[in-house]
């Protein structure tokens, strides 16, 4: 398969394309369960196999993809014919930032693979857990578990030829309750990074167990807490919503196809703009943020991208300002003609694809925000006078240029002169992401810093889901409305 | 047609052969999409996918396995529905037994499928597009936008039943997007078709020329906080309604305790009698299958009326587990269709050109919409695309985008002055997975007083 794909890769470029590539998926795997007050109510698994091919004729995309692995021709064929068309309303021609040819292999680091656990074995893990969360004041319990496992194989038109074996597990645990008015409450949890690989292994049922008898307790104290007050104080957010915050007007502002205007239709733009990069004070300088797809352990390291660049670890906003992008080798040459000066070296590894069919976008890769120097959660509540600690999202909704945020979290702790005054819920907080950030003041030790997966990042048209990582710290932020 | 029945009774064989009871669904989709941005093409790109879904029943055990296959290999497809079968005899039962669908009867339904449009070539999309666009670009003003048709089948056949579903529909969305590169503005119009002579790009152009003209031309504002009355586009008409129907009428949410809905909200009126709204299978470009997957004949069934809540909507699991009937509603999507009103105002124009005593804010569209508290049926989303500040003395300012908190009542609930008595058909497709083809059909405005603004950008 692999040498008929560098054949007709060849074909594409005898044809006229100036660039071609391949993905094949001879498999992706998923298996899902989804155990809901003691009913295994989804018991799903699934497989995919097929091909993607993306030309540049003309300085122009075509992309064309099947499950039909019968007919690559006519993959090929569409594919290269839709470029044809698309070159015919061309205003910058697409050209690739430069990149060596790469023959390698990556595979991400587990120890068991999930798919050959035995179902029973994953079933009694979520009776056990179900079991755990089954207490007063629990209407609704929900444990999941999501695994996945791929192979790609990716063959371009300059000689790359790299091999991708990834596994994937998603695990989690909710609880919801009804409050005094009427009201649904609800707490969850998703373990961050558990040890150094990924595979059924980093799933301990112990601290699983641990964080069910945590969840319950929280829930009970929100059926009876009062609802978040309504007014401006300072928001510490934990690693479950910071984790969020960092991922909505940190990861996404800094994609560039939103800053060039390649989202406009869909997800939207950016405030950030070309003549930003260097000068921008995006937050205050214990403002620290990164794209690292080299964490070891997480959805968001991958080794090579689907333009066949090796991850890397780049500063996106150093003490502040803003510095750096998530980029792939289109947008990377068109910025820079675009600014008229090299603001970006190269692409920084982040073109992503959902899947075989379809096409890879600019995507986050872990985008993390460095550990501080303010100590642990204590230390920061201490230091703060009037304020709420926020964990959990329960819903966001950011505005088209990442402008400003609208975050309703599970839970909220009242904090008043030093000292935490109990739980609160319904809490929400809104504000702009520039003054945002800019009012950063506490930034949490590296104690209070966690690896967060997210496994349903949305972008793109035709619409497509990514997985990837946020490791972030506790974080303080002050004179934030909350409560609407 | 026929190849694909062939297939699902041979795959109906097999699993009899292994002694399976199973439901088997197809699904094939033929996707075009050719994307804009900055004024070229930034990709155009076609997907043609089959997937299969096995789903096992054992009992009080149930399982599925799905697959996104080359058709032609029946091997692999065998191993699928096997697998399927292993993993319902392991799976833990479930405290109801699930029921099994039976088909039967044979279920063609055509009725959204154009050939036309399902032939529709890259050169016809781009000639769209510069219809759309002409004249309207400049140096600064770029040109942005999708154009997405596509043909979807969906086949559905049991081992408890000899009967086959078949439901093969068209569809597109067009979006087209004016953006100004130095101001950051973006104005949008947007189109759906079931059928090739449903596509008008001089009807683009037209709304896209005056929207681009007064954004060229008039005055932008941050808006105060407060109150306004507001005139909703059919693009946030029909996604907020899509959920305050959809998920707000649904059995299951009501009754584990996250809907808006209660049960001793039946019969009483919750929204503003100006307000009917009702599930319509029977109207083809909202894509309506006439029968389940359960194979239940499926009609026109009532949600609000008047203002009154009519029905929970019940799935057959949520059925199942609460002892309640379904109402055929285990399909891929609802086809809301909301009542018109009596205002005369097909377009933009028109809209602007109505007597009014005092500021109309025109909002088209909500970006990045979710719940804030699914109890409260509270929700947030921002301005976007287009949005016009219509003052009484008849001037026109551009509004920076806002923020809206509100409560579903207070979007349909006695705020509502007036809906036009022009409807469109809205299309609000999501297509992260398989393609399937959603739209609502919603008055052309919704005119609602006291919708609050809780934030407002200072700057585009």
């Amino acid at each position: 398969m692999k040498q008929e794909l560098k054949n007709k890769l060849d074909g594409l470029k005898a044809q006229g394309a100036t660039y071609a590539d391949a993905r094949w998926y001879p498999y992706e795997d998923s298996n899902q369960l989804l155990m809901w007050n003691g009913n295994l109510r989804d018991l799903t698994s699934s497989s995919q196999s097929g091909v993607g091919v993306r030309v540049l004729y003309k300085g122009a995309w075509g992309f064309s993809a099947s499950s039909d692995l019968g007919n690559i021709d006519q993959v090929f064929q569409k594919a290269f014919d839709n470029a044809r068309v698309a070159a015919e309303r061309v205003t910058f021609p697409v050209r690739l930032a430069e990149k060596d040819a790469v023959r390698d292999n990556f595979s991400s680091p587990n120890q068991v693979d999930p798919f050959s656990v035995p179902l029973e074995e994953k079933v009694e893990f979520l009776k056990k857990l179900d079991a755990a969360l089954d207490k007063p004041g629990v209407a609704q319990r929900m444990c999941s578990m999501e695994f996945t496992r791929k192979q790609i194989v990716y063959l371009d038109s300059e000689g790359s030829e790299i091999e991708k074996n990834i596994v994937e597990v998603f695990p989690g645990i909710r609880v919801m309750g009804i409050d005094a008015q009427g009201g649904m409450q609800s707490r969850k949890w998703m373990p961050g990074r558990q040890g150094a690989s990924r595979g059924w292994e980093s799933l301990d049922l112990e601290v699983f167990l641990r964080n069910a008898d945590r969840v319950t307790l929280e829930l009970n104290q929100l059926l009876t807490a009062e609802d978040c007050p309504r007014d401006q104080r300072s928001v510490i957010l934990l690693p479950g919503i910071m984790y969020l915050q960092t991922h909505e007007t940190i990861g996404h502002a800094l994609e560039l196809d939103r800053i060039l205007g390649y989202e406009l239709s869909f997800a939207g733009g950016s405030f950030v703009r070309l003549e930003d990069f260097g000068k921008l004070r995006y937050g205050s300088e214990k403002l620290t943020a990164r794209a690292d797809a080299t964490v070891p352990n997480s959805p968001g390291s991958f080794g090579y991208d689907d333009d066949g660049v090796q991850a890397q670890n780049n500063l996106l906003i150093d003490q502040g300002i803003l510095v750096g992008a998530i980029t792939g080798r289109q947008m990377v040459e068109e910025a820079n003609a675009r600014a008229r000066r090299p603001i970006f070296a190269g692409s920084s590894g982040a073109n992503r694809a959902t899947s075989f069919y379809r096409v890879p976008i600019e995507r986050m890769t872990n985008i993390n925000i460095d550990p501080g120097t303010d100590g642990s959660l204590e230390d920061i509540v201490r230091h703060t006078e009037k304020g709420v600690i926020l964990d959990g999202d329960k819903s966001w909704s950011i505005g088209s240029n990442r402008e400003q945020f609208h975050f309703a979290t599970d839970i909220g702790w009242r904090v008043e002169d030093g000292e935490v005054k109990g739980v609160v819920k319904n809490a929400t907080y809104r504000g702009s992401t520039l003054a945002f950030y800019n009012s950063l003041s506490a930034v949490g030790d590296e104690r209070t810093w966690e690896v967060r997966y997210v496994n349903n990042c949305g972008k793109g048209a035709p619409n497509q889901i990514m997985q990837l990582g946020h490791g972030v710290p506790v974080c303080r932020f002050d004179n934030v409305t909350v409560g609407e | 047609m026929n190849t694909v029945l062939d297939l699902l009774k041979t795959l109906r064989a097999c699993a009899l052969e292994e002694g399976l009871v199973m439901a088997i669904e197809y699904h094939e989709e033929d996707s075009y999409l050719t994307r804009f941005a900055n004024s070229a093409i930034s990709l155009n790109t076609s997907e043609h996918l089959v997937r299969l879904k096995f789903t096992a029943f054992d009992g009080y055990r149930r399982a599925e396995y799905g697959m996104i296959t080359d058709p032609k290999d029946l091997q692999a497809m065998r191993e699928g529905l096997r697998t399927a079968g292993r993993m319902a005899r392991v799976a833990e039962p479930l405290s109801f037994e699930p029921t099994l669908p039976y088909y039967m009867k044979d279920v063609v339904d055509e009725r959204a499928y154009d050939p036309a449009l399902a032939g529709l070539t890259s050169d016809e999309r781009l000639a769209f597009f510069n219809t759309a666009a002409a004249g309207l670009e400049t140096e600064d003003i770029k040109l942005s936008g999708i154009f997405s048709n596509g043909t979807t089948t969906v086949a559905q056949i049991c081992t408890t039943g000899e009967g086959i579903q078949y439901f093969r529909v068209t569809d597109a969305k067009i979006t087209v997007v004016l953006s100004s590169e130095s101001q950051k503005w973006e104005v949008n119009a947007e189109q759906s078709a079931q059928k090739k002579s449903d596509l008008d790009a001089a009807a683009l152009h037209r709304e896209l020329a005056f929207l681009a003209r007064h954004y060229q031309e008039d005055e932008p504002v941050q808006l105060s906080l407060g109150k306004y009355r507001v005139v909703f586009g059919p693009a946030a008409t029909a996604e907020v309604m899509e959920i305050a129907a959809g998920y707000g009428s649904s059995g299951g949410a009501m009754r584990r305790g996250y809907s808006y809905l209660k049960e001793e909200d039946l019969g009483r009126r919750v929204f503003s009698p100006l307000v009917s709204v009702s599930d319509d299978p029977g109207i083809p470009a909202l894509y309506g299958r006439t029968a389940d997957r359960y194979g239940r004949d499926r009609a026109e069934f009532p949600v609000f009326k008047e203002g009154v809540f009519q029905a929970f909507t019940w799935e057959q699991d949520d059925a199942d587990e609460f002892g309640r009937t379904p109402t055929g509603h285990d399909v891929d999507q609802y086809s809301f269709s909301v009542n018109p009103g009596s205002m005369d105002c097909a377009d933009l124009e028109a809209l602007a050109a109505l007597p009014r005593d005092e500021d109309v804010l025109y909002i088209p569209y909500i970006h990045y919409m979710n719940i804030v508290n699914p109890s409260k049926g509270l929700v947030t989303g921002s301005s976007r695309f287009g949005a016009l500040l219509l003052r009484k003395d008849g001037s026109v300012n551009i509004p920076y985008n806002v923020r809206l908190t509100q409560a579903f009542a207070d979007f349909f609930g006695d705020g509502v002055r007036w809906l036009s008595k022009q409807q469109v058909v809205y299309n609000t497709s999501s297509t992260y997975g398989r393609r399937n083809p959603v739209a609502l059909r919603v008055p052309r405005f919704l005119c609602v007083d006291g919708i609050e603004i809780s934030h407002s950008n200072a700057s585009y």
